[in-house]
């Protein structure tokens, strides 16, 4: 199938590849092995508890699976072989693809020179195949691939089940997570040891596992904090009291450990990226809930029986589709410093002082209160409001037009109920719309969440030099080291990991969080 | 001279638009006015951009409202000077055989994945419809990585690169899982027996697929050719990244060239090729926009 090819090639493959490069100094072709390095110098040491806590996650994850597998049936135990098996298999496979990898990779670099003959390509390919670590690693894979299609056979035929195959996938899989967790906790352990040595041989100490450990526990602790909170809603009153008081004493604690500790590990840190994830937090704050509260609104109104709906649903929804190049560029122009803008038009009709907008770097906060307001309580620079305002006009029709669909789909008896109870128009848009409306909400919000996250088109045009270091996310950061002259592949695919992390951990955050609030009904 | 500034003025009547009311006899009427200042912000800056495409540059920077005449040599200076028609081919050109390349990739995908049983079918299909959350941003190096390789493989192979060339713009938008997804729940509710009938008649899968089931969806396949034509026509970020000439620009990166370099202080030659920009998509809107918005709030529903 080219569909699954291609979607392999460029959608799933891509995720392991940047790990892999990211790992590697590399320009156009790769380079050396470097390890973690490229992490630490983004993110500082707070990289080494990254990985740990990936690593965690994978072990845990993996963990639940297993139980849950073993909670369904007795006789999984046996496929704890054929999974284990099949890991094998897979990780040989992976092994052998890692030491093949560079060496294609880097045929166009050997073959540059010679002349250009159709078959020297085939024949450099087949000969990085016939490379010696190559060869031995290929025979391992075949091995390890027959023991497991044998083991998986035979444990099929024993088993007799259905779902046999869907068992095998599920173990496969838990003891695949469970192998990762491993040799990332490996990999990271052996960079901090190595890390560690360094420090010593020049003499100084150095306390990355403490401070890993430390780290740690103040995330256990809001993780604890945040299932006891769960847990108290539903105790009596008294002792729902001294739950919530624990709940506190321990988001304290952690609060503390974490604004203590943090910092320090960062400070190795890259500290435009940084900022860069800083301003898409500031992005994403001030976006997300601007749109989806608009689009709310005017969806609730438009449901009510308005004529000429479809008119106001298709002009609602222009801003969308068009290209973000062009309108982007309309908003440069009425968001333009000029004191006759159309904006600052409509401000000197309000009595305010004019703004330079796009080109104001200066935090929103500062901008109202006045100097006295303290640099990490400046809040996004005003040229990044104007950015927020273009990205919540354009997804507002979007986001009306889903809440539409999900009030159609809302049965009529219910409001006939309500209002048959005497509920007025507020009760009924509280108690009844807004609880039935979650499955939208939740998937519209977490659409918005990636898609800002990812901004970039909008930022890329509307950026100003004057005001370039307020409004430049991570995105964009990324974007500039892959393009510049000088390109660093491996440090853009970290810093592309760690983006992918950050809205992963969001996703799963929104999804707890949002899970005990959604209503299905 | 920020002291008592309020840059974010969110008017009035927006943050209205929250607290709906309904059984007031005037509420029908709050709610006409809240909608057209709806309509007002969703449309000016639409109205600003045509009626600045038309001024002279002067009108532009003092913020007129209307122009003093219609300017339209704006719309032939800025075709002439962005080098649009160039811009405007390889757009064409770009998103023309990404639909093609798209629709022969997906269609059989998707008919496959909602009517053949073949093994690991639904772990298959679970991580197509996986990869729609992965965001570009993790994906766009190492695909960049990826199209210089085989950009290289294919020059010694067939003797064209890949960057910079129709390839690296159109091959790795071919197979949207997003269009997969979408056809697959619509081919999935397909009635058996049409299947049946047609077996009965000696057609294999290949037939049945042209002959029944591509005509009978007829309509999602409109709205997923809408949603990847606009995608293709407004996508900036990987033609930014993989082109550097001319010759196979799209418009959205002639245009931020044209922005940044020819025209950096015409604004009115700005909103001209904007204007010109768009239109494309405006047509390609009017015709299909029952399906797409529908095709939008389904998808998302289900999604």
């Amino acid at each position: 199938m080219p569909a699954g090819l291609l979607i392999f090639l460029f959608g799933l493959f891509p995720v392991a590849f940047a790990f892999f490069v990211s790992l590697h100094q590399w320009r156009r072709f790769p380079g050396e092995y470097r390890g973690l390095a490229h992490y630490t110098t983004a993110l500082g040491e707070l990289a080494y508890v990254v990985f740990f806590w990936v690593a965690v996650g994978a072990l845990v994850y993996g963990g639940y699976i297993l139980y849950r597998q073993f909670k369904q049936g007795a006789n999984n135990l046996l496929a704890l072989l054929p999974g284990a098996v099949n890991t094998g298999a897979l990780l040989l496979f992976i092994n052998w693809f890692v030491i093949v990898l560079p060496i294609i990779l880097n045929i166009p670099q050997r073959i540059r020179g010679q002349e250009r003959v159709q078959g020297i390509f085939i024949q450099e390919l087949l000969a990085s195949l016939r490379d010696p670590a190559a060869l031995e690693a290929n025979q391992w894979m075949w091995l390890g691939i027959l023991a497991a299609v044998v083991v998986s056979i035979v444990w099929w035929r024993l088993s007799r089940r259905r779902d046999g195959g869907e068992a095998l996938f599920r173990m496969t899989l838990a003891i695949l997570f469970i192998a990762c967790a491993i040799l990332t906790f490996q990999l990271t352990a052996s960079a901090i040891q190595a890390e560690v040595t360094a420090a010593q041989e020049a003499g100084g100490e150095l306390a990355i596992w403490p401070q890993v450990i430390i780290i740690s526990l103040g995330v256990v602790l809001i993780v604890a904090a945040f299932g006891l909170w769960q847990r108290s809603m539903k105790l009596d009153d008294s002792r729902r009291f001294m739950a919530q008081a624990a709940v506190a004493l321990m988001i304290a604690a952690a609060g503390y450990i974490l604004i203590a500790q943090v910092p320090p590990m960062l400070a190795n840190a890259d500290n435009e990226m940084l900022r860069g994830f800083n301003i898409t937090v500031m992005f994403v704050i001030g976006t997300v809930p601007l749109q989806l509260g608009i689009g709310l609104g005017l969806a609730y109104l438009l449901f009510q029986n308005i004529k000429g709906k479809a008119f106001f649903r298709v002009a609602y929804f222009l801003p969308y589709i068009m290209p973000f190049v062009a309108t982007s560029i309309v908003f440069n122009i009425l968001f333009s410093h000029r004191p006759t803008s159309p904006i600052n038009q409509l401000m000197t009709t309000l009595g305010l002082p004019l703004q330079k907008w796009l080109l104001e770097p200066t935090g929103i906060f500062r901008l109202i209160f006045g100097d006295g307001v303290p640099d990490w309580l400046v809040g996004p620079s005003l040229a990044l409001i104007v950015i927020i305002l273009y990205t919540a006009w354009t997804y507002v029709g979007y986001c009306t037009v889903v809440f539409l669909a999900g009030l159609g789909n809302i049965p009529n008896e219910l409001y006939e109920a309500a209002r048959i109870d005497g509920a007025n128009g507020w009760d009924v848009f509280r108690r009844i719309t807004l609880p039935l409306l979650s499955p939208t909400t939740f998937f519209l919000s977490l659409i918005s969440i990636i898609g800002t996250f990812q901004a970039f088109t909008q930022i890329w045009i509307m950026r100003t030099p004057a005001a370039q270091s307020s409004v430049d996310t991570v995105g964009v950061y990324i974007f500039e080291t892959v393009r510049n002259t000088d390109p660093n592949m491996g440090y853009a695919s970290a810093m592309s990991i760690v983006l992918f992390i950050v809205i992963l951990i969001f996703t799963l955050i929104q999804n707890r969080v949002a899970g005990s609030k959604v209503f299905y009904g | 001279m920020a002291e008592t500034a309020r840059p974010l003025e969110i008017p009035a009547a927006e943050a209205q638009q929250t607290t709906p009311r309904k059984p007031i006899p005037w509420g029908k009427i709050v709610s006409y006015a809240i909608l057209i200042v709806g309509l007002i912000q969703a449309l000016l800056p639409f109205y600003w951009m045509l009626s600045s495409s038309v001024m002279s540059v002067t009108e532009v920077n003092f913020g007129y409202w209307f122009p003093s005449r219609f300017r339209f040599e704006n719309y032939a200076l800025a075709w002439e000077q962005a080098n649009f028609g160039q811009f405007m081919w390889n757009s064409v050109r770009i998103t023309g055989i990404t639909l093609v390349g798209q629709m022969l990739v997906c269609i059989p995908a998707a008919y496959a994945f909602a009517r053949m049983r073949f093994i690991g079918r639904n772990v298959l299909f679970g991580i197509t419809v996986a990869t729609l959350m992965i965001p570009h941003v993790a994906t766009m190096v190492p695909n960049y990585l990826t199209v210089i390789w085989i950009g290289r493989l294919s020059q010694n192979l067939l003797g064209f690169g890949w960057l910079n060339n129709w390839p690296s713009l159109t091959i790795p938008f071919m197979a949207s899982a997003f269009t997969i997804f979408l056809l697959r729940q619509f081919f999935a509710q397909i009635p058996e027996e049409l299947w049946d009938a047609a077996r009965i008649d000696g057609a294999g899968h290949l037939r049945f697929l042209r002959a029944v089931v591509v005509p009978l969806s007829k309509a999602p396949i409109m709205t997923t050719v809408t949603f990847s034509f606009i995608g293709s026509w407004n996508a900036l970020l990987w033609p930014l990244l993989v082109t550097q000439t001319d010759d196979w620009r799209p418009v959205a990166v002639g245009l931020t060239k044209f922005i940044n370099n020819e025209a950096s202080s015409d604004l009115h030659l700005q909103m001209a090729a904007a204007v010109m920009m768009i239109i494309p998509i405006l047509i390609m809107y009017f015709f299909t926009q029952k399906q797409f918005t529908e095709g939008i709030a389904t998808s998302g529903l289900k999604g």
